[in-house]
């Protein structure tokens, strides 16, 4: 799936896989492709940023952890940050819903078709 | 570093590039670099184990990041909102004592031989109320770009309304202590209004830089 598709739909992403527990960036990027089985593309530099947004808006927090030489920002979720997990969810369900029923209408019963 | 060495290591290239693009608070630049640079090593290390020789471990995991021209707008987005609301706070912080510089000049004067004239008076009201305007103005920039941004989004424009701002509670704040020193020299109590003076001018120096380093990210390409 292009990039451009999924850009949308990347705040709840990134939420949904850190929801299990504390990851740093490039295990959310690695959690992201092995959840869709290599399906969705990123433009993986563009998490960075999101992840500072998402951080400013209260729905994530960070620390630094370090792991022999190098240094890793790990993220996890807020309370605020399951809170807008569970809206993401919702609203992508009722859309889904919608877009499906438009795209493959049930007939109504007694119908001929 | 020659030449030889800077193109064995294209992600460091690509650190390099990206670091001159972007532009904002120091220390979140520093740490949204040195995040970009372990992600980007870590990108690299996972395709060196996978079997790829390792420069083209690095070039491949710099195809999957993104250009830097592709990077760097949402980066400085980022950067933009955290140096408008470092401006926003430093406006917030010192135009109170602006304000009490003011009314300290204006207290102390009343009664005294050397009273500050009408048109300073006059001049003191205006000073207090551009800063007041700017002190809310950046109150209300530190919400909508805070807890408030998850239900309204930020305007675009909001990085270059608070540098203005900071750069005319700057303004105000030079004019404050100007004031302040001529009152210095007239006034019986020196020892009062001195301080005063250099608060205001220590308030203005941190004012005017934060206001420039805004202006100069707002002029920047966001995504």
């Amino acid at each position: 799936m292009r990039a451009d598709a999924v850009r949308g739909h990347l705040d709840g992403l990134l939420l949904a896989v850190l929801e299990p527990g504390p990851l740093h960036g490039y295990a959310i990027i690695a959690a992201v492709q092995h959840r869709s089985d290599g399906v969705l593309e990123l433009r993986t530099g563009t998490i960075y940023p999101a992840l500072n947004r998402l951080e400013r808006l209260g729905l994530l927090s960070s620390s630094w952890q370090s792991t022999g030489e190098r240094r890793r920002r790990c993220y996890e979720l807020t309370d605020a940050g399951r809170r807008s997990l569970a809206g993401e969810r919702t609203a992508w369900s009722e859309f889904t819903t919608a877009i499906g029923s438009v795209l493959n209408p049930t007939p109504p019963p007694g119908v001929a078709t | 570093m020659n030449a030889a060495g800077r193109q064995a290591d294209p992600v460091e290239d690509y650190v390099t590039a990206l670091t001159a693009a972007l532009h904002g608070p120091a220390r979140v630049k520093a740490r949204m670099i040195e995040e970009i640079r372990g992600g980007l090593a870590d990108t690299v290390t996972a395709h060196t184990r996978a079997g790829t020789a390792d420069p083209r471990a690095a070039h491949r995991a710099i195809k999957e990041f993104g250009t830097v021209d592709e990077i760097a707008p949402g980066c400085q987005r980022e950067l933009t909102i955290a140096q408008a609301r470092h401006t926003a706070r430093a406006v917030a912080l010192t135009t109170p004592f602006l304000v009490a510089c003011w009314y300290l000049a204006w207290t102390t004067g009343q009664d005294q031989p050397w009273a500050l004239p009408r048109v300073a008076q006059l001049l003191a009201v205006h000073l207090a109320g551009v800063a007041g305007v700017a002190a809310l103005l950046a109150a209300a920039a530190l919400a909508v770009t805070g807890s408030l941004a998850r239900r309204l989004p930020v305007p675009r424009r909001l990085p270059l309304t608070v540098a203005w701002a900071g750069t005319t509670a700057s303004v105000a704040m030079a004019v404050a202590t100007l004031a302040l020193a001529t009152a210095c020299v007239l006034a019986a109590n020196w020892p009062l209004l001195a301080p005063a003076g250099a608060l205001a001018a220590v308030s203005h120096a941190v004012v005017a830089a934060s206001a420039r380093a805004c202006r100069r990210c707002a002029r920047l390409r966001t995504a």
